[in-house]
């Protein structure tokens, strides 16, 4: 009878069963079991949150740890890794060529301005569990809480401000402020998260009005172009007529040199001329006379010699001056 | 005989189990028998005892909980349709009062969808656009593309220099709701409420874009209209800087060509005038080269000076 097991209605023949070769082992079984249950490793990055009949009894540290067997439980908590959160737009393939889809998420980016424009704005949100015990126990669906209060907040922060800020000058402090009021509601709930970091990824016009925003763009570009180009054609004239005007001033020298010149040589020629004729007025006067003569006379066709006696002369000289201008 | 003592024991061993009960950190409780509520809601968690068979344990969530409106248009104070999306933090801070009045989670968060709505639309039909939308009294720096005015029904100078109270409105929405819970009496307190999104409806939302589209439009005509006229203002710049160079250059030749011609004067006359009567014979002399070309008809007599050697 000592060989038999009674199991409810269930009777077990020991010396029947293939158990019992196990018997000899038993207790060593039972004591393999035993540590099993209660040794357990949390990772680097991890806490344990322990608990004793349900009631939290501590929090532990990486490594190997031990707690009593079905009466403790423990929940591990990763709480130094940074968790993230997109809006507006969810990342599909991370890599080096990272893809996100951004279609769909108007609901997220589109939000009221203070001037009451709409601008698409897309953020993430990195946080870390600061707190195991808190994250676990106090907050039911932490990760959505954190959804909601942090799209509450950068509206909070866009409405605040006008349309060119939030485009330009104060995306900054948009994210700074959002941050701080994200923490204070989750600290109000005791959540045991810490932000650690709202980033603005992009703040621009919704698509439907970013077509006329380009346009701006590129009249801007437009403008200055024609201003640019205006300017080079303005530097090209400007280069052009000041080389022309050095041409005009250039030449004006060059006429004064000539004109010097020659009346330097005109009057050097004068002077030796005038030397000569100081020394033997008449004969001087006589050679420039006959040598004129020469010159004029050796050049001309029409000469006709008259002795100074002779008379009636003119009407002969019609026909042959008639005859000369034929 | 064994068989029953076996039997017993393992319904010894049930009922015992059956008279602990564990409650963890997540949750509380309420202890009832035959549906009757008993004693106090339990809280604490650990190993509790109750009368096995008899009594049962009813638990519920310790932790705050969520509630996520659906977006309500409402009309604002200056008349303006507005969607208005409201979210909420809550928690059951009673759970016999719990039991008693709301029985499970669905149907407090319907009961929540009542007293929040409520609490929101009273509020937000009490303010205008501006002050729902900001939270400040910050100036804001806005890019007027035209002075001139141009003002349409939602952009009115009001608007823009409104004081915000999303703070104050959040506040007393919250208020308002705790109010109506305790007068309620439900066992739920209400730890946060927040509004998420405020937006324009779709057909307001089209006519912003329109409006948005128009101003970027001009805008742009702005700049493309300053780019002709600066284009404009640097080609006149460009003619009067010509005029002025090429005229500076005329004043300066002439100025050396006069210069160059009083000297020529001067040495011409210095010299001259050493003897004016050979100066005038050798320049007559000299036209007489010139004036007396080859088509000249002379007659020469021949007592002129030059040929007077001829008569022999």
């Amino acid at each position: 009878m000592a060989n038999d097991f009674n199991l409810g209605d269930f009777k077990i023949n020991m010396q029947n069963s293939p158990l019992k070769h196990l018997k000899g082992y038993a207790g060593f079984i039972i004591a393999a079991l035993f540590l099993m249950t209660s040794i357990y490793t949390v990772d680097a990055n991890q806490n344990a949150v322990v608990l004793r009949f349900g009631k939290y009894i501590g929090t532990k540290g990486p490594g190997l740890q031990f707690k009593l067997p079905f009466i403790d439980t423990v929940e591990k908590v990763r709480v130094d890794y940074q968790y993230k959160q997109e809006f507006g737009f969810r990342t599909l393939r991370p890599g080096v060529k990272t893809q996100y889809s951004t279609r769909g998420y108007e609901n997220e980016s589109w939000m009221l301005t203070g001037d009451l424009k709409i601008a698409e704005v897309k953020w993430v949100v990195q946080y870390k569990i600061k707190d195991a015990k808190d994250y676990l126990f106090n907050v039911k669906n932490v990760e959505n809480t954190i959804f909601d209060v942090s799209e509450a907040a950068v509206r909070l922060m866009i409405g605040d401000r006008s349309f060119t800020e939030v485009l330009q000058a104060e995306r900054e402090s948009v994210a700074i402020e959002a941050r701080k009021y994200m923490q204070q509601l989750l600290d109000e709930y005791k959540s045991g998260v810490s932000i650690q970091l709202v980033q603005l990824q992009g703040v621009v016009p919704p698509e439907p009005v970013a077509d006329s925003f380009n346009e701006v763009n590129r009249a801007k570009q437009e403008q200055e172009t024609l201003i640019n180009e205006a300017k080079q054609a303005y530097n090209q004239k400007i280069f052009l007529v000041e080389g022309q005007a050095e041409k005009i001033i250039t030449e004006a020298n060059g006429y004064a040199i000539e004109r010097t010149n020659e009346a330097k040589g005109d009057v050097a020629l004068f002077e030796s001329i005038l030397s000569e004729y100081n020394k033997a007025p008449q004969i001087t006067k006589d050679r420039l006379y006959i040598e004129m003569m020469e010159e004029v006379l050796s050049n001309n066709k029409n000469k006709i010699i008259v002795d100074k006696d002779i008379e009636n002369l003119v009407p002969f000289l019609n026909q042959k001056l008639n005859g000369a201008i034929k | 005989m064994k068989n029953y003592l076996s039997i017993i024991s393992v319904a010894f061993v049930l009922i015992i189990m059956n008279s602990f009960f564990i409650i963890n950190e997540k949750e509380q409780a309420v202890k009832t028998e035959f549906g009757k509520p008993v004693g106090g809601p339990i809280v604490d968690a650990g190993l509790h005892f109750k009368l096995p068979l008899i009594q049962t344990i009813i638990k519920f969530e310790k932790r705050v909980l969520e509630w996520d409106g659906i977006a309500n248009e409402i009309p604002t104070k200056d008349n303006k349709y507005i969607l208005i999306d409201t979210f909420a933090r809550w928690k059951i801070s009673n759970a016999l009062e719990f039991y008693k009045s709301a029985k499970n989670e669905m149907l407090a968060q319907s009961r929540l969808d009542d007293i929040i709505d409520g609490a929101v639309r009273d509020e937000i039909s009490n303010r205008t656009m501006g002050e729902i939308v900001r939270s400040t009294d910050r100036k804001m720096e806005i890019y007027i593309s035209d002075s001139e005015g141009e003002n349409s029904e939602a952009y009115d100078n009001e608007e823009l220099n409104a004081t915000g109270a999303r703070i104050d409105i959040i506040n007393s929405i919250l208020s308002k709701v705790d109010d109506k819970l305790l007068e309620l009496n439900m066992g739920i307190e209400i730890v946060d409420v927040q509004i998420k999104r405020v937006s324009y409806n779709k057909q307001v939302q089209t006519k912003l874009f329109n409006r948005m589209v128009s101003e970027q439009n001009m805008i742009a005509e702005k700049y493309r209209a300053q780019g002709q006229g600066k284009k404009q203002e640097i080609l006149g710049k460009q003619i009067q800087k010509e005029k002025e160079i090429v005229s500076g250059a005329y004043l300066k030749s002439q100025e050396i060509k006069g210069k160059a011609d009083a000297e020529a004067t001067e040495i011409y006359a210095n010299t001259y005038s050493k003897s004016p009567e050979f100066y005038n014979y050798l320049k007559t002399l000299e036209t007489y080269k010139k004036t007396l070309d080859p088509s000249t008809f002379f007659i020469l007599s021949t007592d002129n000076k030059y040929l007077k050697f001829l008569e022999n």
